[in-house]
């Protein structure tokens, strides 16, 4: 699968109507789907909350793999920015000094499989695999 | 698809999908509660960052008067995006 997506929140319904077709189409185990919808969100918020520099669409591949599934997002016109690189969120910090920022790219970095960073001509693009564990899912 | 309101024992029920693009609606809801809270959230059937924000940022409000937020009948997907956030050491979670 290859679809572009505007900057917009609007676009997190279409998004996750394409996963599930992609989901039934290629018969990936669909407990992924938890992981996958929430890494997707995640970093499409992110590119559309943090490069407000253009209005050129958000890119999403997808591409079925053994026991699981590859997802890409390619952002475009965009400074370096690493998620992959994140400081870690003090999850055992009390109350009062609990934020929600970070929390989003955290959470990706915790639900993937494998996560990549690749950065080039003013592109970011970032790729994450979901995989089923042997017990179940990954 | 996501809807907040209340259910005949004043409990804040909500259904579907909590995500960055709901978020604000939930806020908007629950920023009118006052007092100990009970959240049903059997029929949730998702919750991102902006989701987790939502019930963290209500939370904090409430418990600085001694209250808080209960979130009951929690689905297990749902209950390890709690864990994972360390949400289960900061409010009373009851599991479906």
């Amino acid at each position: 699968m290859r679809k572009s997506y505007k900057r917009s929140f609007d676009e997190i319904a279409r998004i996750v109507a394409d996963t599930a077709q992609f989901f039934a189409e290629h018969e990936i185990n669909d407990e992924l789907r938890m992981k996958v919808d929430l890494s997707l969100e995640e970093l499409f918020v992110n590119m559309v909350n943090y490069n407000t520099e253009t209005d050129r669409d958000i890119l999403l591949e997808m591409n079925p793999v053994e026991r699981g599934v590859e997802v890409s997002l390619t952002d475009y016109d965009v400074e370096r920015f690493d998620p992959t690189l994140m400081r870690q969120v003090d999850t055992d910090a009390p109350l009062s000094e609990r934020t929600p920022g970070g929390l989003g790219l955290y959470l990706v970095l915790k639900m993937a499989d494998s996560i990549h960073y690749e950065y080039h001509d003013r592109t970011s693009k970032i790729t994450f695999r979901n995989i089923v564990s042997s017990g179940g899912a990954g | 698809m996501f809807e907040i309101g209340l259910n005949e024992q004043g409990e804040v029920v909500v259904s579907g999908r909590l995500d960055a693009a709901h978020a604000p609606r939930a806020q908007e809801f629950l920023d009118a509660v006052e007092g100990g809270c009970v959240v049903d959230m059997a029929a949730l059937e998702y919750i991102s960052s902006a989701g987790l924000g939502v019930l963290l940022s209500t939370h904090k409000r409430l418990m600085s008067a001694r209250q808080g937020l209960e979130l009951v009948n929690v689905n297990p997907h749902i209950n390890d995006i709690f864990r994972y956030s360390g949400f289960d050491k900061l409010f009373v979670i009851r599991i479906a």
